[in-house]
């Protein structure tokens, strides 16, 4: 049995035991790496802020602490539908860094990330609407370092003129050098509430439904229009070819023809130049011959010959006689034809 | 409520009989054999392969460990967080991969096509879907240098495909600039995410799908086929010609080769001929007088017989003409008295 007494001592320090650990519980805190806290001390800042991560201590019970994000923090904005300068509609999306500079500051001011973001909000929305309304869509989506030359635009389809004049346009500003615009406009504008901002971008610039539309309506009418030219290429080799072979098939048959034309003349030239090689020898014989062979071959069958008794062939049914001196010509009647 | 109320005064009485002597020292050791458990449960940490655990005292990181067993101090002191420093990391936009089970599957939402549609530098839109790959080369200061690590890639990448696409010709980015503009992407996206200080190594960007917007499609496919519709003409017209030409070579050369056997023949006769007649005229010049007369009768011989009448007419005489019926001729008479 516990004696009354030692059972009182083992109470009280039991609850002396409690009532410190309380205390210590309540004076230490501990401060994380990724952490910034300020001391509140009944709900006034109390020192300087604590940034060194580990175990600190406070005082317990009237002072307490609060958090804060010491990391880089992300802002996202909401797709804001902006006119650019050529009064086309778009849809902007930026995104930007922020970092809690000055805990105290900042919890005076906004109190916590929240707060800071609705401010954030509120400036980036009105910075990035005032920068992208005064800019060209060509500039808020090239780069400075833009540089298309005659040689790209035969390769790629271009719908009109206008268009390659805007291609071949050089870049002022750029994508760059906007958003380091927007960003140093921003960083003046944010006001001090211990917050400083790191980097903005845009995240994404779409066109605007309609818009988008419209664009998708152009693209289609402009590759159909390749389409075309591809077609229209094709046909135009194809009557080339086909021309060519036809002016190649003339050349060579008429190139046939010559030749054998001037085979044949040769030939022709040859044969006469032997016949009258020949016949020259006696052209008087050579009549004679010849027109007894045209007789053989040109008087047919059933011919009717009225001749005179005079020809020659006929001279001995008269009776013999000796000759006269008659030239020896040829006396034939001519055949009266009759077939 | 006929319920017996609790006894409390047998359960105090229970109580005082009861000797806490020997029930003490054992609650003790009871508690402390507990809280030995724990510590022996906290003091320990296991790292996986494929990282590193930044172990935090108080929130202060005194150690950063790699795979294996290691101590520290229990309940709560020491706290120990994994980062997959030895993992390849990857961001996918434009598409998640659903599966990886037997076939690698995808899906493409809205969210995700928003994520992907992009103006190109010539005003177009285009499709392109790429990844990320990365991995943290400093756990400390991927825990601590930003809040949502993989929120800033997501978002300087998005930011840093647009501007580059942005400064292409949509063309050149479907074909012959994928590669550098992937290359582009990651040099510029490594030294964003640098100077955030956040203990990431971009490895590569890949793109993957470049494509048209869908409603575009079907006219880029048009182009397509239209380009080898133009082959198809092209080599349809050299089929053409090269089924054509080789034949007219042959005819040519037909035609030719009929000329040059026409040549052979008419020469061959004319020597032929000539030579005969030279024969002849030799035999001629013998015996003139009776060569001719032999060679005319020799004609007459021939052609005579084969003539059906033969008028022969004596000098002085009339014609035969009037008294020839010439009536039962089926044809007209080409008629031609060979007077002398």
């Amino acid at each position: 049995m516990l004696s009354r007494t030692t059972s009182t001592t083992l109470v009280l320090v039991v609850a002396l035991l409690a009532l410190g650990g309380l205390l210590l519980y309540s004076a230490a805190y501990t401060v994380d790496e990724a952490e910034q806290v300020i001391v509140l001390q009944f709900g006034k800042p109390h020192g300087e802020p604590v940034v060194e991560p580990g175990l600190h201590f406070k005082m317990p019970f009237i002072q307490n602490v609060r958090r804060f994000d010491r990391r880089l923090q992300s802002w996202d904005g909401d797709p804001n539908q902006i006119p650019t300068r050529g009064e086309q509609f778009i849809s902007v999306d930026m995104t930007a860094r922020w970092r809690i500079v000055d805990p105290l500051m900042f919890y005076q001011r906004v109190r916590d990330k929240d707060g800071a973001i609705r401010l954030l909000n509120d400036i980036l929305d009105s910075v990035a609407r005032d920068h992208i309304s005064a800019t060209d869509l060509t500039e808020i989506v090239r780069s400075s370092d833009w540089d298309v030359t005659e040689a790209d635009l035969e390769r790629i389809p271009v719908a009109a003129e206008e268009e390659e004049q805007q291609l071949l346009q050089r870049v002022q500003m750029g994508r760059g050098e906007l958003v380091r615009s927007i960003l140093a406009t921003a960083q003046r504008e944010v006001p001090d509430f211990g917050v400083e901002l790191v980097d903005i971008r845009i995240k994404r610039v779409d066109y605007v439904r309609q818009v988008q539309e419209q664009v998708f309506a152009r693209m289609i009418a402009e590759r159909q229009r390749m389409a075309e030219q591809f077609r229209s290429e094709g046909q135009g080799r194809a009557a080339e070819i086909d021309g060519e072979t036809q002016r190649q098939l003339a050349t060579i048959r008429s190139e046939a023809r010559r030749q054998a034309e001037v085979i044949r003349g040769r030939a022709d030239a040859e044969a006469t130049a032997t016949y009258s090689r020949a016949f020259g020898a006696d052209p008087e014989f050579y009549a004679f011959f010849r027109t007894l062979e045209s007789y053989r071959d040109a008087i047919g069958d059933d011919m009717t010959w009225i001749v005179s008794a005079d020809a020659d062939y006929f001279r001995y049914l008269r009776g013999i006689r000796e000759p006269e001196p008659s030239p020896p010509a040829a006396d034939t009647a001519t055949p009266a034809a009759r077939r | 409520m006929d319920r017996n109320p609790i006894d409390f005064r047998s359960f105090e009485r229970q109580f005082a009989q009861m000797d806490f002597r020997h029930v003490v020292p054992l609650a003790i050791l009871a508690v402390l054999l507990v809280v030995a458990l724990i510590a022996a449960w906290t003091s320990v940490h296991t790292v996986a392969p494929e990282g590193q655990s930044v172990v935090k005292r108080f929130g202060r990181v005194v150690a950063i460990r790699g795979p294996g067993l290691h101590f520290k101090l229990p309940f709560g002191i020491d706290r120990a967080y994994f980062v997959p420093t030895e993992r390849q990391l990857t961001q996918e936009f434009g598409f998640r991969t659903v599966s990886t089970d037997s076939r690698t599957q995808y899906e493409k939402q809205p969210t995700h096509r928003a994520e992907s549609l992009m103006l190109t530098g010539d005003l177009k839109v285009i499709d392109v879907e790429w990844v990320v790959q990365y991995r943290v080369d400093d756990a400390n200061r991927y825990l601590h240098s930003v809040e949502d690590p993989q929120k800033a890639i997501r978002d300087v990448s998005e930011a840093v495909m647009r501007r580059i696409v942005g400064n292409e010709l949509g063309s050149d980015v479907l074909t012959e600039k994928r590669v550098e503009v992937a290359t582009q992407a990651r040099d510029e996206l490594a030294e964003i995410l640098d100077s955030f200080d956040m203990g990431v190594v971009v490895r590569r960007i890949e793109l993957q799908d470049v494509t048209p917007p869908e409603p575009v499609k079907p006219a880029f496919n048009e182009v397509n086929q239209a380009e080898q519709e133009r082959e198809r003409l092209i080599n349809e017209a050299e089929t053409r010609r090269s089924q054509v030409l080789p034949r007219a070579e042959g005819e040519a050369l037909q035609v030719i080769a009929e000329a040059q056997a026409y040549a052979t023949e008419r020469t061959n006769r004319a020597r032929g001929e000539a030579e005969r007649f030279s024969a002849i005229l030799a035999e001629y010049q013998n015996a003139p007088e009776v060569t001719r007369r032999r060679l005319y009768l020799e004609m007459a011989e021939h052609v005579v017989p084969r003539i059906r009448r033969v008028y022969v007419v004596e000098p002085g005489q009339p014609g035969p003409l009037p008294l020839l019926n010439l009536t039962d001729e089926t044809l007209p008479p080409r008629q031609r008295t060979g007077d002398r």
